[in-house]
């Protein structure tokens, strides 16, 4: 019974991702009708599983808190948080000021700190790159990231010097020529792998969705 | 009237020709993969983590199935079926996290299956799928507390991430786990290569199943790559060479 069931899953998957995959290929409507049907679905399906993942990240923090575990006043801080900012959107609607406010006010602010913090991590790893793994590709990673980062940002003598044109030059050349071209031959590589990742699913060789 | 795109259609029936073939035939022709220092050391970074009671952790990142970002989160959910297996029987077994609600019930799935297949399904816990946080850097707030009261030692990345995904590997490398980061941006790569200490580039993070001997197909689509980038380098000379004689298809 357990097998039978899998193999329902499995003929699902292969039929709808088989439909979606068609309606690029061919033109028909009958077809491309049936497409965005069943990505209307996989749409709906989607926000389905963003409640049961809150409801996952609640019960999660929910046993922390209830069983006292290592860091558990985080968790109960994120509970707080959670029923407040949730309470707080069903009472005044999501377009209210006040529901508004928590994002302009907390979130906001608290994601642009995590982005300063990049740039400070970056910094660092820089740092701790050169001093860790001493090979030639992380010598010439974080010399091209130099001379990049000199031939972008403005230099406190000023931007008439002929060596200030002559390394910006030089950024250019890189950017334009060696990075756009490396970076082109990883995209390709990438949907390389993205084209034979998404085809084990059609082909139901890999099954996320369970044996 | 029923219109056709007989190339897109004739690109994807050699795809498919090759992955099949290679996976039914390519055992004639043995394949040597070349060393990739993050998967030569991961299995032996697991063993390590299995027997010190530390906690592995795979991040499928902050994509969504549904969007165009999902696929490098389903390369790795390919990987988690082999690393589940691998900590099954610890006392800490592998936790997974994503930023997608859809991604955290697939790996749930997966783990659930691995479970299964290890003959432990009485040890598997919904709670080590999680969703940490629907936006990006949410999602990579949540980490630190994580790794840290978790114990993780093995911090693996194997997913979608954008700037935030250099933090993501950060905050394992200030915890001393052993930090294997992969994504299919170009740009996020580059920051990995500088916070990561095995970083993966380019396709790599879809390698992930060979290496880890997940099965045949995972085999068959290395070769498949290989022999259609082949194929796409000697058009892109053709072509050049074309185009220099001054000759216009």
């Amino acid at each position: 019974m357990r097998v039978r069931t899998s193999l329902i899953w499995a003929a699902a998957a292969v039929i709808a991702g088989f439909f979606v995959l068609l309606g690029y290929f061919v033109d028909h409507q009958v077809i491309n009708n049936l497409r965005l049907v069943l990505i209307r679905w996989a749409v709906l399906l989607a926000a389905v599983a963003l409640f049961l993942g809150l409801f996952n990240l609640l019960s999660v923090h929910w046993s922390k808190v209830s069983e006292q575990v290592t860091g558990w006043p985080y968790s109960a801080v994120l509970i707080l948080a959670f029923l407040v900012t949730l309470i707080l959107g069903m009472v005044f609607g999501p377009d209210n000021q006040v529901s508004l406010g928590l994002f302009k006010y907390i979130q906001l602010p608290v994601e642009a700190s995590l982005m300063a913090l990049l740039t400070v991590s970056l910094a660092v790893a820089g740092f701790r790159l050169v001093s860790r793994r001493r090979d030639l590709f992380s010598l010439v990673f974080v010399g091209t990231a130099l001379l990049v980062l000199l031939g972008t940002g403005p230099w406190l003598t000023g931007g008439e010097s002929s060596f200030y044109i002559l390394v910006g030059q030089v950024r250019n050349w890189l950017v334009q020529v060696w990075a756009s071209g490396g970076a082109r031959g990883i995209v390709l590589g990438v949907a390389l792998g993205a084209v034979l990742t998404g085809l084990r699913i059609l082909l139901a060789v890999d099954r996320p969705y369970g044996d | 009237m029923i219109g056709f795109d007989y190339l897109g259609i004739a690109v994807l029936l050699l795809f498919l020709g090759l992955l099949i073939g290679f996976a039914a035939f390519g055992h004639r022709w043995p394949m040597v993969l070349r060393s990739i220092r993050g998967f030569d050391e991961l299995n032996t970074a697991i063993e390590r983590a299995v027997e010190a009671g530390e906690r592995v952790h795979l991040s499928l990142g902050t994509g969504s199935v549904i969007g165009s970002d999902s696929a490098p989160a389903l390369a790795g959910l390919a990987m988690l079926s082999r690393v589940a297996t691998a900590t099954t029987m610890s006392d800490k077994p592998v936790v997974v996290t994503a930023g997608d609600g859809a991604m955290a019930l697939l790996a749930q799935d997966t783990l659930r299956a691995a479970y299964e297949r290890a003959k432990a399904s009485e040890r598997f816990q919904p709670i080590s799928g999680r969703m940490l946080g629907p936006t990006p850097f949410s999602y990579v707030a949540s980490l630190p507390i994580l790794i840290s009261t978790e114990g993780v030692s093995v911090h693996l990345l194997a997913g979608s991430f954008g700037a935030e995904g250099a933090l993501a590997a950060d905050f394992g490398e200030h915890q001393e786990a052993f930090v294997l980061a992969g994504t299919d941006d170009a740009q996020s790569q580059a920051l990995l290569y500088a916070t990561a200490e095995y970083p993966l580039i380019g396709e790599e993070v879809f390698a992930g199943g060979a290496y880890l001997k997940v099965g045949p197909f995972h085999l068959a689509s290395l070769r498949t790559q290989d022999m259609v980038r082949v194929l796409i380098v000697a058009l892109i000379l053709i072509g050049t060479i074309l185009s220099t004689l001054g000759v216009s298809l």
